[in-house]
């Protein structure tokens, strides 16, 4: 998380264009904040960690799609964000290769993470599963990352 | 002696229906992951899909405890037979005296030399001694791998009408279905052979069906006084069953047709057939050559003959002599029970005629 500075300080140190975003930003700080304290009522162990882990893929989407697809904001703005801790680096990076646009989360795609070694199964296109019956992955609850779905 | 545990166990003891129809199972594997069900001693666990859209299976019993009694690991089915210990034990005569607290069990099984193998071998789990009891698992079993014990488990809340999983719920959207007395299982009395409430419905089903198959019952008809005894081959004679058979009466004849690997034995007597009967029916050992035995039906040549034209002035039942072979039953509709499907009938399908 960014260090607690000053507001002056941190107000002289914003690159243009922060004014513009920083609503959404915000929101999407609320919005984290929500679900961390949000009650595990009714829900399975795995299950609780899942909204945050839909916040987080959605505010660095939220970067990427400014910086990458819309090219709304500029470079100095844009690695200001991800240095302040608003968008993940490391899962942006994987959205920009082939067959990762729609990646989930990093836990999904990582082996060592699995029983036999292989990714998690929301990465898997939804024709090739056959059962008919809708995955809900266990990192974080995601129903299908690949490219082509 | 290894523990469960710490020894490197490289594939657990399973049937055939637990491991399911994929040859290339993928399986991971946990030491000391959880305790045994029976001993609950930390054991290493073994964790397969056993084929599609089933639900995954783990090892619930240690190794020791399952080749004490010659079971599989995951659903404690006997391994020959696949079926529950007590009928296989009620079958064979098994007496299980290893003992069951932890301390005087340790001590027990170091005492054996090399610990379980011999007491595996000095406990006849295939029934090769009894003949008899063979038969009637054989009987009882499964002739092919029951998968569907290796799907999903019910989803209970399902069944209360409050999944809210849906469509992405593991478990079965199905009422539960059987008989719920059968539901109430649990997992050491299966493994021990008591109170298993399957095993006991086996049990008094397959002794309906054993006197419904004559086998343990004497034929109605009372002219028939011989023995058929089957499985036999050059090592077991005809002395050998005269004079085994003999000991219980006067025997008329022992004939065996050409092929020889089987034997008719008559008796002078319908009391001596009983009494030879109640000792050999099933089976039994001759020359360590384990038979079946059974009621015999009458050949139609032979010395036999005489008997059946006694037989027949005595006004006998008509469809026993008739060909000498097994009584056919009537075509169907011919004793007048009405007819269970249409087709049985054929005017209803609209044949016309007769």
């Amino acid at each position: 998380m960014p260090k607690i500075k000053m507001l002056s300080k941190r107000k002289q140190k914003c690159p243009e264009g922060w004014d513009d975003i920083e609503p959404t930003l915000k929101e999407f700080e609320q919005e984290m904040r929500e679900a961390e304290n949000e009650s595990t009522e009714g829900m399975r162990k795995v299950e609780s960690t899942w909204s945050i882990m839909r916040v987080h893929h959605q505010r660095s989407k939220y970067l990427f799609d400014l910086y990458y697809k819309r090219e709304a904001i500029s470079r100095k703005l844009y690695r200001y964000c991800l240095k302040n801790g608003y968008g993940d680096a490391n899962l942006i990076a994987k959205w920009k290769a082939q067959g990762f646009e729609k990646l989930c989360c990093l836990q999904c795609i990582q082996p060592l993470d699995s029983n036999y070694g292989t990714t998690c199964i929301c990465r898997v296109p939804k024709n090739n599963l056959e059962e008919g019956r809708t995955v809900e992955c266990v990192h974080c609850g995601c129903r299908g990352c690949a490219s082509s779905d | 002696m290894g523990d469960a545990g710490g020894e490197d166990v490289e594939f657990p003891i399973l049937c055939e229906t637990c491991l399911g129809e994929n040859p290339y199972v993928r399986m991971t594997k946990e030491k000391h992951g959880k305790e045994c069900k029976v001993c609950n001693k930390a054991f290493t666990i073994f964790r397969w899909l056993p084929g599609r859209g089933m639900r995954y299976k783990k090892t619930e019993i240690c190794t020791i405890c399952a080749k004490l009694k010659n079971v599989c690991q995951t659903c404690v089915l006997d391994l020959e037979h696949g079926l529950p210990v007590q009928v296989r034990d009620t079958a064979l005569s098994i007496q299980d005296n290893v003992p069951r607290e932890e301390a005087n069990r340790r001590d027990y099984l170091a005492k054996m030399a090399n610990g379980l193998e011999v007491l595996g071998e000095q406990t006849d789990f295939s029934g090769k001694a009894q003949p008899a009891g063979r038969e009637m698992l054989k009987h009882m079993a499964r002739k092919e791998p029951y998968y569907k014990r290796n799907r999903a488990h019910i989803c209970s809340f399902f069944v209360k009408g409050i999944c809210t999983r849906g469509s992405e719920c593991p478990y079965r959207h199905e009422m539960p279905q059987g008989d719920p007395e059968l539901a109430k299982q649990n997992i050491v009395d299966r493994y021990h052979g008591n109170n298993d409430p399957v095993a006991r419905r086996m049990l008094a089903r397959s002794s309906v069906t054993m006197k419904k198959d004559n086998l343990a019952v004497a034929p109605e008809d009372k002219s028939i006084m011989s023995l058929f005894v089957m499985g036999m081959d050059t090592t077991v004679t005809q002395q050998d069953l005269r004079d085994r058979f003999g000991a219980y009466g006067e025997l008329k004849s022992i004939v065996v047709p050409p092929k020889g690997n089987c034997a008719f034995v008559n008796f002078k007597s319908r009391a001596v057939a009983e009494a030879a009967a109640a000792a050999a029916l099933g089976g039994c050992i001759i020359n360590e050559k384990s038979l079946k035995v059974a009621w015999g039906r009458p050949k139609p040549k032979g010395p036999q003959s005489d008997i059946q034209k006694r037989q027949t002035s005595a006004g006998a039942d008509d469809s026993t002599l008739a060909s000498g072979k097994a009584r056919i039953p009537p075509p169907p509709g011919a004793l007048g029970d009405s007819a269970e499907y249409p087709s049985q009938d054929p005017t209803a399908m609209g044949a016309v005629g007769k």
